[in-house]
């Protein structure tokens, strides 16, 4: 029986025999950005993929995801291996959708081609007839928690349930088999270097948020109106009131948007909206900020006389890595690219959803280089495709290898080891209980 | 004291050139008096000195009267030697305003003359003076009671609130608490004059009106800690405060012109050390509105607005809101007698008449008893400076203190000469717009404590 050692060899040759077909892939999903619960196109073509790789996928998951299993030699545990369908909404981005602005601004594309990759090495059969238990591979729609109003219509029409896609995969029971899950994310923060291990990120609420005032005409009767863009400017204000409250240990954000700010100029505005995310790195200090915007949001409607519409949206959950997988993962990242080459970071203040599957599973969501520019802005590009898609599919399949390798001895020991903090049923009660809404009157 | 009628008639016109002839004579020692209150300014309430220089005069000019009224405030009372009639008030206030960086502050309160009411007081006792001459004073029916007054200036509201607990005064401005003792009672017309610093080339300016207002004293209660090391545990409420300070003002774009609306205070306490929390924050603040409506809807939007700030961070917030003064209503009749002196002394192009809607934006306890009898307020030129600031000071002491001085006096001899036909006149034509117990229900009812716990 060959040892893991061998096996990953063999899994490194496989990739880099593949090397530009992987980075053709990722170009391609580049060109073809698709935003969140949209990507028909990039969806389509990871099934074309799975399919061509023997395996069966099934497709539509959460409107456009993906999976495809592929099983080793004999009995052990699942363990998905997960990339990101979806794309940024960034219109000055160099490779952004001239029609839909949608673009590729966090590195995406080049998760689904690492995936790719490693599912190309894993499901050789020189490989796979040595591993344990079942490798499920996912793609997962939406983690980019954007477009809030789109996802709620959605959500309205039955289409989904949760805002985000891993949420929506565990609610449809697509990890109700799945043991333990991983992911490799691009990073553009040189401090990372090129493969980084990091620990826990933000979890997140959104609101959507509306300031119903009175309008009148802003010259003839001002008196006559009352002003609901006051009343979210006095309710931005109210939430920096409350900045120093919030511990640097928490990592709270709140960082609101207005997606309408008034009718005409000439009009007192009676209709204004906000969107916000309420960021923490606890659940405690996420319900905590959440209810201090709550407050804040109330007395900008109580400072001018409106009313406010607060709505409450589950977002991510705050992500907790195993300490063991990213262990095992760290040193496969020195055999790819030295030790002097493995960064490491602690807390990261962005949110994931895989957030949310570490709260049910062991999990591990490191970094890969290859990136340059501000992560979600129009400068983040992928410069180093080797890196960010041949050594982060390797890495991929370095880590299943190690996992379900050797009678899936690691895999079923941290399985084992660990209880999740909440079981599924537990995790969706908890994020139906999240969801709330409140009309609260100013005057 | 009743003066013995000595004299043959004389006309009006006589009557007051002797007057006058009095006022001129001792000119020097009319302004030295208020020069005298300029260098021992006291605010509202605590105006012991300036009450004592008043009492002594009173007292030197043989005037029978009563002090203490209101905490300082003297009511002095000389009968006219023609038989009874009306009882006319000329009226000086006794306080200065607390502004520290004034040339004649007091170096320890901070106290300053910053409103010219030292020369009220000169100018209350020099027309006294005038009348007082005896072939005048004969001739007059009724009664002159020299009123110096307290506390016209509505400030230090959180001293006075706790005057209003040791049972002191019931109400925090000095006329408002003197109609309520009824030490305005058996008075039928009232007058006095202000100085102004904005008159121009005019001498005297009488007419328009004034702001009502009510006033607030705002506590906002936090929770104190560590700034740098557990600010988490903390509830800010400087920062409560600065969250409805901004409210404020994101509802000034719904005043109405026409309401001359203005809403201004200060913070009192904005924390007890910079290295903590601050959980004690306290604001002074006035309401202020042309009609009483629009200052109780202003006060309501403004309790509002206190209300979210306390939510706004989860503080505890207690507004009491204290009656202010009514607009000012001066009676026509009145001041015309006045316009015809003012007009005599100095000259129609130096004599400014203000529509009666015209709206000076600042608040007057006279605007009180201008609900309740006759009476007017002009204004006197001499100053220079913005009101209330530390550039508030007199330059002319002839037009701050002698002119008002002798037009007042001849405005008290126009009304009780010749049986005191004048003073009956406006007395008759006058229909006040409260009695003294409606005005003091309606004050009373102005009073009031709310308290809001924006964490509950």
């Amino acid at each position: 029986m060959p040892s893991k050692e061998d096996l990953k060899h063999k899994a490194a040759e496989i990739i880099d025999a593949k090397a530009d077909d992987l980075v053709t892939i990722a170009k391609t999903i580049l060109k073809n950005p698709e935003p969140g619960f949209r990507e028909l196109k990039t969806a389509k073509l990871v099934a074309e993929q799975f399919a061509a790789l023997g395996m069966q996928p099934r497709n539509g998951l959460a409107i456009t995801g993906v999976r495809a299993d592929a099983s080793g030699s004999s009995p052990g545990p699942t363990m998905a291996v997960l990339g990101e369908l979806d794309s940024l909404i960034v219109g000055e981005h160099p490779h952004a959708d001239p029609v839909t602005n949608a673009a590729h601004a966090c590195g995406h594309h080049c998760q689904i081609a690492m995936m790719i990759g490693a599912a190309m090495a894993l499901t050789n059969n020189d490989i796979v007839q040595n591993l344990a238990g079942r490798i499920a591979f996912m793609a997962v729609p939406a983690e980019e928690y954007i477009e809030i109003e789109f996802r709620d219509g959605l959500r309205q029409a039955g289409k989904i349930e949760f805002l985000g896609g891993k949420p929506e995969m565990v609610r449809l029971g697509e990890f109700d088999d799945v043991h333990l899950a991983m992911m490799l994310h691009t990073t553009s923060n040189p401090a990372e270097q090129q493969i980084c291990i990091s620990n826990t990120n933000n979890g997140s609420v959104a609101k959507r948020i509306q300031f119903i005032g009175r309008a009148a005409h802003a010259g003839g009767a001002p008196h006559l109106g009352i002003n609901a863009l006051n009343a979210a400017m006095m309710a931005m204000t109210a939430i920096n009131f409350n900045r120093e409250t919030f511990r640097d240990e928490d990592s709270i954000r709140v960082h609101p948007i207005i997606t309408k700010g008034g009718e005409a100029v000439s009009a007192v505005p009676a209709d204004v909206r906000m969107e916000t995310f309420v960021r923490g790195r606890s659940l405690e200090a996420l319900m905590d900020a959440n209810a201090k915007v709550d407050r804040a949001l109330r007395a900008g409607a109580m400072a001018v006389g409106a009313d406010v519409k607060i709505q409450t949206i589950p977002g991510y959950m705050p992500l907790q890595q195993h300490k063991g997988m990213a262990e095992i993962f760290r040193a496969n990242a020195v055999d790819l690219v030295g030790e002097d080459n493995v960064g490491y970071v602690n807390h990261r203040g962005g949110s994931t959803d895989m957030g949310d599957i570490s709260h049910l599973m062991p999990v591990i969501h490191p970094y890969i280089g290859g990136a340059v520019g501000l992560s979600h802005g129009a400068t983040y590009v992928i410069e180093d495709y080797s890196l960010a898609v041949i050594k982060g599919a390797k890495a991929l399949a370095y880590m299943v290898i190690d996992m379900l390798g050797d009678n899936a001895s690691q895999g079923n020991s941290i399985v084992g080891g660990q209880r999740p903090d909440m079981t599924i049923p537990e995790y969706l009660k908890f994020m139906r209980n999240l969801a709330s809404e409140e009309t609260f009157k100013g005057a | 004291m009743t003066t013995p009628n000595l004299s043959p008639k004389l006309s009006i016109e006589e009557l007051k050139k002797r007057a006058c002839e009095t006022i001129d004579k001792r000119q020097k020692e009319i302004i030295d008096l208020a020069k005298q209150v300029l260098a021992n300014p006291e605010a509202g309430f605590r105006e012991f000195k300036t009450a004592q220089l008043v009492a002594q005069k009173f007292q030197e000019l043989g005037i029978q009267h009563q002090d203490g009224l209101a905490v300082t405030g003297l009511k002095g009372r000389i009968p006219g030697g023609a038989g009874s009639g009306p009882t006319v008030a000329v009226i000086g206030e006794l306080d200065s305003l607390v502004v520290t960086e004034h040339p004649h502050a007091d170096p320890v309160t901070g106290a300053a003359h910053a409103c010219g009411h030292h020369c009220q007081i000169g100018m209350m006792l020099g027309a006294t003076m005038g009348l007082l001459t005896p072939e005048v004073i004969s001739q007059l029916s009724g009664q002159i009671v020299p009123f110096a007054v307290p506390a016209e200036e509505f400030i230090e509201v959180e001293q006075r609130l706790e005057m209003r607990d040791q049972g002191k005064v019931e109400f925090l401005g000095g006329k408002q608490e003197l109609i309520r003792l009824g030490e305005f009672d058996d008075i039928d017309i009232a007058m006095m004059c202000h100085t102004a610093s904005d008159m121009g080339e005019r001498k005297f300016a009488m007419g328009g009106t004034s702001n009502g207002h009510v006033v607030k004293f705002v506590r906002y209660t936090g929770v104190g800690a560590h700034a740098g090391s557990l600010p988490h545990r903390g509830v800010n409420a400087l920062n409560a405060a600065s969250f409805a300070i901004q409210a404020i003002n994101s509802l000034r774009e719904t005043h109405k012109a026409d309401d001359t609306v203005r809403i201004h205070g200060i913070m009192t306490r904005g924390g007890a050390a910079v290295s903590a929390v601050p959980s004690d924050v306290r604001l002074e603040w006035r309401v202020r509105s042309a009609t009483p409506n629009a200052v109780v809807e202003n006060s309501i939007a403004v309790d509002r607005c206190f209300r979210a700030g306390a939510l706004a961070v989860g503080a505890k917030v207690n507004i009491t809101t204290i009656p202010g003064y009514l607009p000012m209503r001066h009676d026509t009749k009145l001041q015309d007698i006045f316009r015809r002196i003012a007009v005599d002394l100095v000259g129609e192009s130096a004599t400014l008449v203000m529509p009666a809607r015209r709206n000076r934006g600042g608040s007057t306890d006279m605007g009180d008893l201008s609900h309740i009898m006759p009476a007017c307020h002009p204004y006197t030129a001499g100053a220079v400076g913005p009101g209330h600031s530390s550039e508030y000071v007199i330059t002319d002491y002839e037009s701050a203190v002698i002119n008002p001085a002798k037009i007042m006096a001849m405005v008290v001899i126009d009304l009780l000469a010749d049986g005191a036909k004048q003073a009956k006149e406006v007395k008759s034509n006058h229909r006040p717009l409260l009695t003294k117990n409606a005005y003091v229900k309606f004050q009373r009812e102005r009073a009031e404590v709310a308290e809001f716990d924006g964490a509950a």
